[in-house]
């Protein structure tokens, strides 16, 4: 069954943005499941958020930066055109990066500028939602008291904190996983590294 | 044949890229994001820039309710709802607590919105600096820099004048601490409706391309001064003529017979539900 290009996505848009709106509230996507029919090494997840929000108006990256392969069949089923993590509008992580790739792609992507601050980069993550070793506590807009998270590692967390130290500039994260799952965490939300083992 | 038409009347590229501008709208609370609006069927300043969020958002198992001004059969709202229904099938209410998507020009609801419905209010002027200064590159500049004595300077001066703020609609706001921004003309006594609300609140401006949003539960205080205070309109010691209601945004018409001045719920969803609750009330009361 193929992925209904008008209704499905429109289902992924309001998941997104109900977590965009509500930070590290992790929603399901299960609904879709068995519809993905496109030849991508990507999980569910991550692929739908990609159809969902790109088009030949958008610009990505790739990491790790060995995936050309799959750079070049985004760019033939979305039609975004693929470029350097500096100009990128989103860049995408898939589970294979290093860690000190990732904190060096929050170093220098685009934050936006005080006259554009929308004009950031979004990173989509593939990871995992139940890392056993970390621990943090969200709060800030969206959120009514504090919300956990296990995912990311405390080098992540650090290097994604200091890109929202300028507010309104920053970056915003969508995290996706292989059991058709996001949640978002947007600049504005304050990240707070509580256990790290 | 009849020529296919397209869900919620919007090819899937316009809605994508009101749909990325939503996110960047939530990312950064208050901040106008520029869009390219696109032309619709209906009149500018009659609500295209909310009309084309609710396109984008809307899916078939959505609830819709459209108001305004408070009411949900003026033209307004009636022609905005049939080129909804018509091109998405949806099914349409009046009761706020049954909608999941609400559009509104002037009014939020009396009712307290929920965690599960997004309010999409329409604007027509999103720049609260407008006032003060007529370049749309220079209020880009205001904001990026935090430069809002302007706007402070403007409230003052009607304390001045007027010993109070003499804001009616559309009274100015601080989201999250940090941009000002327009709430579009609801009265006064919606503004505290937007602090810390359970629903997500989005914004359209049309003819001036521009979304943005305040998120559930961030700080949205009115521009006021410590030694004037921001008040909401007072409806002291009056009430509803029809259903009774206190509390509420209330207007003020003149009774066709006696010619006095008589109070009625602006929102008459609102009203229509308590007229009935009070009969049903009535009617069990009878047969009890
Ligand atoms: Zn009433």
């Amino acid at each position: 069954m193929a992925i209904d290009e008008v209704h499905d996505l429109q289902f992924v848009f309001r998941e997104i943005l109900h977590t965009m709106s509500r930070p590290g509230e992790i929603q399901s996507l299960r609904k879709l499941e068995g519809k993905n029919d496109l030849d991508l090494p990507l999980h569910d997840a991550t692929l739908f958020t990609l159809l969902t929000l790109f088009d030949a108006e958008v610009s990505f990256h790739v990491l790790p930066r060995a995936e050309n392969q799959v750079a070049g069949k985004i760019s033939a089923y979305t039609l975004a055109s693929h470029t350097t993590l500096a100009k990128a509008d989103f860049i995408i992580v898939l589970p294979d990066a290093t860690e000190a790739e990732i904190t060096e792609a929050l170093e220098i992507c685009k934050k936006g500028t005080l006259i554009a601050p929308h004009r950031a980069a979004t990173f989509i993550i593939d990871t995992d939602f139940t890392e056993r070793n970390i621990t943090v506590r969200l709060t800030g807009p969206g959120i009514k008291e504090q919300t956990m998270l296990h995912t990311l590692s405390n080098n992540i967390w650090e290097a994604r904190n200091t890109t929202v130290t300028e507010f309104p500039l920053g970056v915003d994260l969508i995290l996706t996983d292989s059991n058709m799952q996001l949640a978002c965490v947007p600049r504005t939300t304050n990240v707070e590294v509580m256990e790290v083992e | 044949m009849k020529a296919k038409t397209h869900f919620a009347f919007f090819d899937e590229g316009s809605k994508k890229e009101i749909r990325r501008a939503l996110l960047k709208a939530v990312a950064i609370p208050g901040y106008q994001v520029p869009f390219a609006s696109r032309e619709m069927p209906i009149a500018r300043g009659w609500g295209t820039g909310g009309l084309q969020i609710t396109l984008s958002l809307i899916g078939k198992q959505d609830v819709l309710k459209v108001i305004d001004q408070g009411a949900d059969e003026s033209v307004n709202a009636v022609s905005i709802k049939k080129l909804i229904s018509k091109t998405t099938g949806v099914r349409l209410v009046e009761r706020t607590e049954d909608a999941t998507l609400i559009q509104s020009r002037h009014r939020i609801p009396e009712v307290p919105l929920t965690k599960n419905q997004i309010l999409v209010l329409q604007v027509p002027m999103p720049e609260p600096l407008r006032g003060v200064e007529a370049s749309e590159y220079q209020t880009k500049i205001l904001h990026s820099e935090e430069d809002y004595s302007g706007a402070w300077l403007q409230l003052f001066e009607q304390v001045m004048k007027y010993g109070k703020t003499a804001t009616g609609a559309d009274h100015p706001v601080y989201v999250n601490g940090r941009y000002i921004m327009a709430p579009s003309p609801i009265p006064r006594f919606d503004n505290p409706k937007l602090h810390q609300s359970d629903a997500l609140i989005l914004f359209g401006a049309g003819r001036e391309k521009k979304i943005y949003a305040v998120p559930p539960y961030a700080d949205v205080s009115s521009l006021a001064f410590d030694d004037y205070p921001f008040q909401v309109e007072s409806f002291a010691g009056e009430n509803c003529h029809l259903c009774g209601a206190e509390n509420v945004f209330l207007d003020e018409l003149e009774d066709p017979v006696t010619n006095e001045t008589i109070y009625q719920c602006n929102d008459t969803s609102y009203c229509l539900e308590r007229l009935n609750e009070n009969e049903e009330a009535e009617v069990r009361k009878t047969y009890a």
